[in-house]
């Protein structure tokens, strides 16, 4: 069915918004921004061809980046700069809720220490090429959950839309990629001589 | 562990329980009531899971503020020319 006048403006404005946030989730999954350019632009053509296929207007940021996520695993995934994680599976069941919720509890308690130092103030452009240094080396899903929720703003039932799996394994990401990143950044604090490691808390890691 | 008071209330929840909630709470998916009221109830008497809070409140905002990107204007341009030409 042929695209109306009225489905193009709605599109354009949709992508108009949406720009930014293409971008950024795409600069984070295809690595350079040339490749994120080329990704974002191939996801918005394949969109209008595919837009009589979206039912509910309402549920347009979501369609859009399930359709970028696609794009890239069918046509960019192989020559990305990141490592393919073919082998990863999703690292967590409801059987390892209880050892996550350890984890989280005794490795927030050091972190928040850290961070909670005053100092740190000084060090916020540190810690944004680490945190971003950080969320770049998270899991693939990990990676996407938190960046779609924290810094583009979806819900959990739309990112779960846009990743194709169901809200709970959103929610369970969630925990997991945070953790992981609290992780990642305290190593990074104690390897720049930021932070001191608690010897404590040797044998609690994985 | 952390310094968490039973106060008698049969909803009242743990610090496990509270951490497993914790990060539905600050992204606004705590759908339940009777589970946002408990885990409001956990952390005002709580200390370890309040400064909890408060961390990863934080940690959200320097992620936000570090992964946030701006499209190029040759990228913006593109994108107006190629929707143009649909």
């Amino acid at each position: 069915m042929a695209n109306t006048d009225s489905s193009r403006r709605f599109f354009s404005a949709s992508i108009e918004d949406s720009m930014d946030a293409l971008y950024g989730v795409a600069l984070r999954m295809a690595g350079t921004p040339a490749d994120a350019e080329d990704l974002v632009a191939d996801a918005v053509a394949k969109a209008w061809t595919a837009f009589a296929t979206l039912d509910d207007r309402s549920r347009f940021r979501p369609w859009i980046f399930r359709i970028l996520r696609n794009c890239f695993i069918s046509d960019y995934r192989k020559k990305s700069i990141r490592p393919v994680e073919s082998a990863y599976r999703e690292q967590i069941g409801d059987d390892e809720d209880d050892g996550l919720a350890a984890l989280l509890n005794q490795q927030s308690d050091e972190f928040l220490n850290w961070w909670a130092e005053p100092e740190h103030e000084f060090f916020n452009d540190i810690l944004g090429e680490a945190i971003m240094s950080a969320i770049d080396r998270l899991p693939d899903a990990f990676r996407m959950t938190v960046l779609l929720i924290n810094v583009e703003g979806l819900t959990y039932d739309e990112a779960a839309e846009a990743l194709g799996v169901p809200c709970g394994t959103i929610r369970s990401r969630m925990k997991r990629g945070r953790t992981l990143l609290q992780k990642a950044l305290w190593r990074q604090a104690i390897d720049a001589g930021l932070a001191i490691e608690d010897d404590r808390q040797g044998s609690t890691d994985e | 562990m952390s310094e968490h008071k039973d106060n008698s209330v049969n909803s009242d929840i743990g610090c496990l329980q509270a951490i497993d909630a914790l990060y539905a709470y600050l992204d606004g998916e705590l759908d339940d009531p009777d589970t946002t009221a408990s885990f409001e109830r956990h952390i005002q008497h709580c200390r370890s899971c309040y400064s909890r809070a408060e961390v990863e409140s934080l940690l959200t905002k320097r992620v936000r503020a570090a992964a946030k990107s701006q499209a190029s204007a040759a990228l913006q341009a593109r994108l107006r020319h190629l929707m143009d030409n649909f």
